[in-house]
């Protein structure tokens, strides 16, 4: 039933990747539930727990969602351990646990991170086009489980030009090596600087101990993803595109943020360099929806109030295709907007959830 | 020290504006709810006297000694942190006490405590109160931040991340006492795990857990119950008839939406541990969830009134088991583990808690608590000796 699955899945990523064919989700939707109720033992009887099994689960909305945190406890993957033959890992220090993402098969989850990337980040590229590109993270030969390395490497293969590089090496980011790389490809009139957030900050403040400041070509973007965990001063997102604007000249409306997670298969980028007179927000790939709701019902919340996320992406078939997160978000016209931490504010007082304690130990 | 004393009464007098004030504004402000309020700055507030605070000048300053004389900065900055009250009130009495003009920041989920001081302090010695100033400033206005932090002694109250920010910020010759976040346990000994003792002892962790939802440094995150290689079902039927009960009287205030993500990522994962064939337990009712651990590993808590009770065969397991959070460990409250305590308290002490005590009290430290401080007043404190 999978490979037939993966089959559909593939054909969609590869032939028509921007079509949001609703029927075709809610049937794979369905399916998919159907295979990873049966194939992973676990998942299965937490579901049933909630009265949900194949033959009572009618939409691809009543699919449980497993936490996110939850691929730190258990091996959710719907095939035997002996097949795993690739593991992606979220961040996190020593005492941290880790959460795991296992994978039979690379196919299908490079399969939909080429067109979600080529959509929200490089619209502008002919099909065979190549540009410059400057990653700020470690390659996937250094930090060969992080899922984010992966991507790089693979859209690196498929689209950078000569001088692209990973400029992130034995967890430093290598100012010199980026500033020269940086010059050869600003000669080219369309460029791509990627990475962390947090490296970002770290080459900002670079920048700034210098005195330089930069002016970027017009055909520049710049695409940054993930927190900042301690790794570098926590800024909104606004501020750090409005100081890479600043230093680089790139303007906010051609920075992207990708909102993704080890646990995903796709990603979400926001919409600005494909629909850029419109307000900015993630857009989802067609074969994923995102919900935002209130965490305790599970309902949808209405239209423009703040909930939850939760993500049914069908790229995950091997291990579970709905996935609840702690991120905040607000429905956004055809998209959604993720909220930053303080959006969600908690009055707390000197105490300190454990997770956080063991995640900065 | 006499008017910061009756400032101290007028706070603990049910009865006084301030007191009424506090519990009528503090709700709205901090979330928690009126109960709450009520039982948590009751409790609190009973070791908050004129007659404690003399003692505390007397054990701490009376003891150095003829030859040592200790005064205030010319100026302490107080950064407060979160919505839970009792925390502001020594932290403005102590640096007045020692002849320090204050200037404190409030917390934008408490900005109430601060000025009821104020106002009882304003009350009771004019003059004095002149050298409390409140400031007001959004968190992004560094530059407001930055002459705050120009004061000769900072206290500052807030996350591990705060407090490293705030301390790079300041110069060598600047004294900065540090009250970053921290966690407390409950341990469950033999002689507290069945008949009235369970009872009791399940009441009192209960109240512990439910004052200030589980936000305080006091606040247990944990039970830990010894001897045991599972934990029983009738101690976990006691337990939650004693939540239920807690929730009924002091029921759980506003929850944030990340929080509530949180809790029922947590319970989720707790219950997909189950089915995955882990003796997982979850016991979850109106306002609380327990779950029960198959051993003594320690786990995150997204706080709000969740407990993981854990068994622990031993006392060195559960050693082991705490050592995971050393410095973060505030405090130990016990129940039942009788001459146990006298082995058990220095090793908890090694471990780095800095306090132990009945559960139960947890939620009312002596005002002597030192806070792992070498005291309550001479951290802020500058300190001379006059040699003859």
């Amino acid at each position: 039933m999978r490979a037939e699955i993966e089959r559909e899945l593939l054909a969609w990523m590869q032939d028509e990747p921007a079509h949001r064919d609703d029927a075709r989700f809610e049937r794979l939707a369905l399916a998919l539930f159907a295979f990873q109720f049966e194939a992973n033992a676990a998942y299965g009887r937490f579901c049933a727990a909630r009265g949900a099994t194949p033959a009572s689960v009618g939409s691809w909305r009543e699919i449980p969602a497993v936490p996110a945190g939850a691929f730190k406890e258990l091996p959710l993957r719907c095939f035997p351990a002996e097949r795993c033959m690739h593991v992606f890992r979220t961040s996190g220090t020593a005492l941290a646990r880790r959460g795991e993402l296992q994978l039979d098969t690379l196919e299908l989850y490079e399969a939909s991170l080429v067109p979600s990337f080529e959509a929200g980040v490089l619209p502008d590229l002919g099909p065979d086009e190549r540009l410059p590109m400057l990653v700020l993270a470690a390659s996937p030969a250094e930090a060969h489980d992080s899922s984010l390395s992966h991507m790089f490497g693979v859209m690196h293969a498929r689209r950078g030009a000569p001088g692209s590089g990973f400029f992130l090496r034995d967890a430093r980011l290598d100012v010199d090596a980026l500033g020269h790389a940086l010059a050869e490809a600003m000669q080219a009139p369309k460029l791509l600087l990627c990475g962390t957030a947090f490296a970002f900050v770290h080459w900002l403040e670079a920048l700034e101990q210098r005195g330089l400041r930069l002016a970027l070509p017009a055909g520049a973007r710049l695409m940054e993803t993930g927190g900042f965990k301690g790794r570098s001063r926590e800024l909104p997102r606004e501020q750090l595109h409005a100081w890479l604007h600043d230093r680089l000249g790139v303007p906010p409306a051609r920075c992207v943020n990708q909102y993704g997670m080890t646990e995903l298969a796709s990603q979400f980028y926001d919409s600005v360099l494909r629909d850029r007179d419109a307000r900015r927000r993630k857009l989802a790939p067609a074969w994923t929806r995102v919900r935002v709701v209130d965490p305790e019902s599970g309902e949808d919340v209405p239209d423009g109030e703040v909930g939850a996320i939760r993500i049914v992406d069908l790229a995950n078939t091997g291990s579970v295709l709905a996935i609840a997160t702690a991120d905040l978000a607000r429905r956004s016209g055809d998209g959604f907007e993720v909220l930053g931490r303080e959006a969600g504010a908690e009055a707390r007082g000197c105490s300190i959830a454990a997770d956080e304690m063991l995640a900065g130990a | 020290m006499q008017a910061l004393g009756r400032v101290l009464e007028r706070l603990r007098a049910r009865d006084s504006a301030e007191r009424r004030r506090l519990e009528r504004e503090l709700p709205e402000t901090t979330g928690f709810s009126a109960a709450t309020v009520r039982e948590g700055l009751t409790l609190a507030l009973t070791e908050f006297s004129a007659a404690a605070l003399e003692a505390l000048v007397e054990r701490e300053l009376g003891a150095l000694g003829k030859g040592r004389l200790a005064s205030g900065f010319d100026a302490t900055a107080v950064v407060l942190g979160g919505g839970v009250p009792t925390p502001t009130l020594l932290a403005l009495a102590t640096p007045l006490l020692l002849g320090s003009p204050v200037l404190v920041r409030s917390s934008s989920h408490d900005p109430v405590t601060a000025r009821v001081f104020a106002s009882a302090l304003a009350a009771e010695a004019p003059a004095l109160a002149e050298s409390l100033e409140l400031v007001s400033f959004p968190s992004d206005d560094d530059a407001a931040l930055g002459e705050l932090l120009a004061a000769p002694c900072v206290v500052a109250f807030g996350s591990d991340e705060t407090m490293a920010a705030l301390g790079a910020r300041l110069g060598p010759t600047q004294r900065f006492v540090r009250h970053g976040h921290r966690l407390s346990v409950a341990v469950l000994g033999r002689a507290a795990q069945s008949g009235p003792a369970l009872g009791e002892a399940a009441a009192a962790l209960a109240r512990d857990v439910a004052l200030w939802d589980q936000q305080g440094c006091l606040s247990p995150v944990a039970l830990y119950v010894l001897g045991v290689e599972r934990v029983p079902d009738a101690l976990l039927t006691a337990l939650v008839s004693a939540f239920e009960e807690a929730a009924q009287r002091w029921p759980r205030g506003r929850v944030s939406l990340q929080a509530s993500a949180r809790s029922v990522a947590e319970r989720d994962t707790a219950e997909l541990r189950a089915a995955a064939g882990a003796d997982v337990r979850i016991r979850a009712g109106r306002d609380f969830t327990l779950v029960a651990e198959p051993n003594a590993e320690f786990r995150g808590s997204p706080l709000y009134r969740f407990l993981r009770v854990h068994p622990v065969a031993s006392a060195e397991q559960l050693l082991e088991a705490l050592a995971t959070l050393g410095p973060h460990l505030a405090a130990v409250g016990v129940a039942g583990v009788g001459a146990e305590l006298d082995a058990l308290g220095p090793e908890l002490a090694a471990l780095g808690a800095a306090r132990v005590c009945s559960l139960g009290t947890l939620q009312c430290p002596p005002l002597a608590w030192c806070h792992d401080q070498p005291g309550v007043l001479l951290p802020l404190a500058r300190l001379t000796d006059i040699e003859e």
